[in-house]
């Protein structure tokens, strides 16, 4: 893992879940825009995973099982969601939304300490 | 026709998000521990399994719908939690050596932030408040809304 990434990563959770608040505020469901917004952070999270991979190839000492399995399920987490939360048109799309945007900045702050960045 | 309202639907979508966050995160940790370090506590790590799985299988029968079978499936489920983490909550206190190693229930879900303890109960209330044969919808205060 690299730091930029790492903030953007967490950057862009943050911002997705922000969104999601809002429209749970504003009693909307979640919408095609946001969608792409989530896809943004899967791109992200899919540059941190190579760039990971090679930094372990390269002699990074890093626990292999735990990294892998939370960047998985941080990758996982946000398609999952995104479906389950579409298919639902009231607010509490947005929630599901939210939640599980907050849920992958946190995994990736769980991640940044397993790989032992500081 | 189906008169119970769907436990996936509303609410429901949020609960059962928390639950497949949940049963990710516990079938994540208990199969690492499974799997890396068994032989330093058997019981407590096997615990952990078990306690994932019944997120799995909460999970799924709320996402179904919660009609006929996987009804009574949530229901089941979602019982045993509440009342394994109270038992293995109680116990963790009362006995704390008998919990070295932690498990998803010691300490009342501590290591899970409660949620172990606070979404049994939530899912108990909701499985109640969408039994079959109740004609206030299941989302009465949240009309749909369009997408704008």
């Amino acid at each position: 893992m690299v730091l930029p990434l790492y903030v953007l990563a967490v950057a862009l959770c943050v911002a997705l879940a922000g969104w999601a608040a809002w429209f749970v505020i504003r009693d909307r469901a979640v919408i095609l825009r946001q969608l792409f917004g989530a896809a943004a952070v899967e791109a992200v999270l899919v540059v941190q995973a190579v760039v990971a991979g090679v930094l372990q190839a390269r002699g990074h000492e890093v626990d292999g099982v735990l990294f892998w399995g939370y960047l998985l399920t941080a990758a996982l987490l946000l398609p999952l969601a995104a479906v389950w939360a579409f298919a639902e048109r009231t607010r509490w799309s947005s929630v599901v939304l939210c939640v599980a945007a907050s849920t992958v900045a946190f995994l990736q702050w769980r991640l940044w300490l397993i790989w032992g960045g500081a | 026709m189906g008169t119970a309202p769907a436990t996936g639907r509303g609410f429901g979508r949020l609960l059962v998000t928390v639950y497949g966050i949940l049963a990710f995160a516990a079938t994540g940790r208990s199969a690492y521990q499974v799997a890396t370090k068994l032989d330093e506590a058997p019981a407590a790590y096997l615990l952990s399994l078990l306690a994932a799985a019944l997120y799995v299988v909460a999970t799924v029968a709320l996402a179904r719908g919660g009609r006929g079978r996987w009804r009574t499936v949530a229901w089941c489920a979602v019982l045993v939690e509440a009342a394994g983490v109270v038992l293995v909550g109680a116990l963790s206190a009362v006995v704390p050596e008998l919990f070295v190693e932690a498990t998803v229930w010691s300490g009342f879900g501590q290591g899970y932030g409660y949620v172990p303890l606070v979404l049994p109960f939530i899912g108990l209330w909701w499985l109640w408040h969408t039994r079959p044969g109740q004609h206030a919808p299941a989302t009465a205060p949240d009309e749909p809304t369009e997408a704008r």
